[in-house]
């Protein structure tokens, strides 16, 4: 549907989209993941047509559309701060980019209704954006740019304005709802909990480019590289010839790791294990901080390796050793 | 606070509100007082007089209708500016802006010679004209017109209305606009339904404030319109010193307080729903991309330059140079009295006065302005109502407050007429608003915990005032001084009631040496411009300095 193919921009001196090529499906829901200033806002506001000094191409649906302006493209971007119209009732909100299209007023007011049901905003057509609260806003911006049947959805930290509690239930909301108008959508979000929650497939990005693009499973599984790994929080990342790494990596059956820069022993891979099992080390338990439901432990090889990941209960008080075992699938290369 | 230090305060607090009841509440009652009781009794002719006749009617017509034109002209340029301004970064945009206030502080006197400098008959433009396209007339013909008048006055409200429409365009931002146009909308929808209505509380706002400067508009429109485009503020002037008519002038005056209360509670409230709105973030200029946008620029920028400069450098020139060569002559004879004049002193023997009586206004300003201030940044219905009431030598003209003062302070107990006192006392009137709006914000930064600090320290509240209040106000009082002084030293149209003989202010001289007959007064009056018009703007520069860190709110 839509093609990304070699996407530079640079503000002024700083560089903030570097060769970014990217595809996203019919339907599909793309998660641009990435701390703020690695370029995924500038990536969405150039595909809306928003900033138009760039490099590269951007094709939907086959055709080149880079000569098209931002109010031709038909494109829905729902604003980080929402962007309402403070001069706008919620229902003219909505009805603005149904107007712009020359619809019947009939037309307009139903299409109107129906949006308001859907994002769960009955009975306040009427009302003044201002006295809206926070998650009113958010579904006020959605709706509207839902309204005209966009081709392509982009959201902007659309939970970002949002407390905790709410993006969770939110998240998943927002998925159904873009699912159910079959939309194809790029989602942008710092959060991979909200990635996770929302995404078909996801894009990590850093300091203007892509560093993976996969499955919300395949990358946190399989992190591709130093960055995405910490980024995901996963803090097992060593460099390959770290000499404290040789007891746990002997005998180890792949060695693909050998020709990666770094790589990350998966806490999903690490548990304790039952004396007479293959491949077990002895680990001194640092500390323990219990999470609710699991402790995130922190624990020593004789080598001085230290590794973390989560227990269950915990087999030995702290100080005391106990032996863990990696699953072979747990060691990970990853690029610089 | 103790109760004795309260009480000392509540006694401290009376400074500035018995000025105020002295030298303007009581002028002011004086002047209702004749309007209405001319002879003692009630007698209401004067009124008649001025809605049976035609002339005072459609003398306060042509007062609202030159100031309706003006502000519409003013608008129409500024709005542009101020998307451009809002919009697009340049390198000196910071510049520019400040540099436009600049007429700010500039005298009408000074601002009127200048634009008749550059498009009076005998202006530089019409001697360009004639020597470039070898004409034997004067192809601008704008001298005592409507026009020149309009254009006068666009040059001192462009400022106003720009920096009004830019800060508030940059609070609202472009993210709205920019998410219309994600939804569809082209460049005429976006004037039409987004950009037009968001801007329309500071379109309104700035109108209102343009409207009441153009009607109480004097010193332009006394030298550059004449008795034949009389506004409300020069009928008042004509009545009071050309006719003698003091209860018609009395009675005008009360119309003009009248309107300007009036306007100033329209605008109170149109000031009221630009701060509701400023809520949003802000927006981000960017640099101007495609011809369109540069043009957009360029065309700004070059409206804003020449209308800004053009004059002021015309005035210069015509001062400096004298059948097309470099001459000081102009200057060097402000020290002498020319013949034939009808002022009392040397021209340059003003400068002098001017500089005494605004060193003087500008301390009785800061003084009483430090207390209001307090006043005003305490808690509760006084604050208010105190601030309300100390803004209201702002909303009253100039020339009503000197014609006050001339009806007022002329008897026992308080017989000022004759004496120079009048002139620091108008001026500090004048000037006490703008040193309250430039206290408030420093003030209002402070935190109570500071104060509270310093409590806990040990220090009482005398010295928590000066070791911890003053040094922060610093700045404050610096911008509060130069605009007191800057004021004082333009101040034109009180001056001109209250000056006598030998006390005469640089701008009333130069009104004298205008209406002096012969070309010897009248090139005094523009190197006398030029001095007055360089002492205003180095308080300019002293003023944007200080504000460039975040002091003053207008």
């Amino acid at each position: 549907m839509l093609q990304i193919d070699r996407l530079s921009h640079a503000y002024g001196d700083i560089v903030s989209l570097r060769a970014v090529s990217l595809e996203v499906d019919e339907g599909e829901i793309l998660c641009l993941l990435g701390p703020s200033g690695c370029g995924k806002t500038t990536l969405l506001r150039i595909i809306a047509g928003l900033e138009t000094e760039y490099s590269g191409v951007i094709r939907f649906a086959g055709a080149d559309i880079r000569p098209v302006p931002a109010h031709r493209r038909e494109f829905g971007l729902m604003f980080q701060d929402f962007a309402l119209f403070p001069h706008l009732s919620v229902a003219d909100n909505i009805a603005y980019g149904l107007k712009r299209r020359r619809l019947e007023r009939k037309l307009i007011a139903a299409k109107v209704r129906s949006l308001m049901e859907r994002v769960g905003l009955n009975e306040l057509g009427a009302r003044d954006v201002a006295s809206l609260s926070g998650g009113q806003k958010q579904r006020v911006a959605l709706a509207r740019s839902l309204a005209p049947n966009p081709r392509l959805l982009m959201l902007d930290e659309p939970l970002g304005a949002l407390d905790a509690q709410l993006r969770d239930q939110l998240a998943l909301e927002l998925r159904r709802i873009i699912k159910t108008s079959a939309v194809s959508a790029i989602y942008v979000t710092h959060d991979q909990r909200e990635a996770y929650a929302v995404a078909d497939r996801i894009a990590v990005m850093n300091m203007g480019s892509v560093q993976q693009h996969d499955s919300p499973r395949q990358i946190y599984q399989r992190p591709a590289s130093k960055f995405v790994a910490r980024f995901l929080g996963l803090r097992n990342v060593f460099s390959t010839n770290d000499k404290r790494l040789d007891a746990l990596l002997e005998g180890a059956a792949d060695h693909s790791w050998r020709s990666a820069p770094s790589l990350l022993i998966h806490p999903a891979g690490i548990s304790p294990s039952n004396e007479g099992s293959t491949r077990q080390i002895e680990v001194t338990l640092l500390d323990a901080i219990y999470r609710g439901g699991y402790y995130d432990a922190t624990v020593a090889a004789d080598s001085g390796l230290r590794l973390s990941f989560a227990l269950k209960d915990l087999p030995v008080a702290a100080g005391a050793s106990f032996l863990i075992t990696v699953a072979p699938d747990a060691i990970i290369p990853l690029a610089d | 606070m103790n109760r004795r230090a309260r009480n000392l305060w509540r006694t401290v607090y009376l400074a500035p509100v018995a000025f105020l009841a002295i030298f303007y509440l009581y002028p002011l009652l004086s002047l209702f007082d004749i309007s209405l009781r001319p002879a003692g009794q009630l007698d209401l002719s004067g009124f008649v007089r001025l809605l049976s006749t035609d002339f005072y009617l459609r003398t306060l017509l042509f007062t609202v209708y030159q100031a309706a034109l003006s502000t519409a002209v003013t608008l129409l340029l500024a709005l542009p500016c101020a998307f451009v301004f809002a919009r697009f970064q340049f390198r000196g945009k910071s510049l520019l802006l400040s540099l436009a206030t600049l007429p700010f502080v500039l005298p009408t006197v000074v601002v009127a010679l200048a634009f008749a400098s550059l498009l009076g008959e005998n202006g530089l433009l019409n001697d360009l004209a004639a020597a470039l396209f070898s004409l034997d007339y004067e192809p601008i013909q704008l001298e005592r017109t409507l026009a020149m008048i309009i254009i006068v006055h666009v040059f001192y409200n462009f400022a106003v209305a720009l920096r009004i429409m830019t800060g508030y365009w940059s609070a609202v931002g472009f993210t709205v606009e920019e998410a219309a146009r994600c939804l569809g909308a082209d460049e005429w929808s976006l004037w039409r339904d987004i950009r037009l209505p968001l801007i329309r509380p500071a379109l309104l706002s700035a109108g209102v404030l343009v409207f009441i400067f153009s009607f109480t508009s004097f010193g332009v429109i006394l030298i550059l319109g004449g008795i034949r485009f009389a506004t409300l503020e020069v009928q008042i002037y004509y009545q009071a010193v050309n006719m003698f008519n003091l209860p018609l002038a009395a009675a005008l005056s009360l119309v003009q307080i009248l309107s300007m209360l009036a306007m100033m509670i329209v605008y109170t409230s149109t000031q009221k729903k630009i701060h509701l709105a400023l809520a949003s973030a802000g927006a981000i200029a960017r640099a101007a991309r495609s011809w369109r946008e540069r043009l957009a620029l360029g065309s700004c920028v070059s409206l804003m330059s020449v209308l800004l400069f053009a004059p002021l450098l015309a005035l210069i020139v015509r001062s400096a140079f004298v059948a097309g060569r470099l001459d000081l002559g102009n200057y060097a004879s402000l020290a002498e009295k020319s013949r034939g004049s009808l002022l009392f002193i040397a021209p340059l023997d003003s400068v002098f006065n001017s500089l005494r009586f605004a060193g003087m206004a500008m301390l009785a300003a800061l003084i009483l302005g430090l207390i209001a201030s307090y006043m005003i940044d305490g808690r509760g219905r006084l604050a208010r109502f105190s601030d309300a009431l100390f803004m209201l030598p702002l909303a009253t003209s100039a020339v009503t407050l000197g014609f006050g003062f001339i009806i007022a302070l002329d008897e026992p107990p308080l017989n000022l007429r004759a004496s120079w006192l009048i002139i620091p006392i108008s001026h500090t009137l004048v000037a006490l608003p703008f040193v309250i709006r430039s206290l408030l914000p420093s003030l209002r930064a402070i935190p109570p915990s500071l104060r509270e600090a310093a409590q806990t320290l040990g220090a009482k509240p005398f010295e928590t005032v000066m070791t911890i209040d003053l040094p922060l106000l610093g700045r404050g009082l610096a911008v509060g001084a130069s605009f007191a002084f800057t004021v004082s030293m333009g101040e034109f149209g009180a001056s001109l009631f209250v000056a006598q003989r030998e006390s005469v202010t640089i701008p009333v001289v130069i009104y004298r040496l205008i209406g002096d007959p012969g070309l010897a007064s009248y090139r005094q009056s523009l190197a006398m411009s030029v001095v007055l018009m360089l002492v205003c703007a180095g308080g300019f520069v002293i003023i944007e300095r200080l504000r460039a860190a975040g002091v003053g709110e207008f």
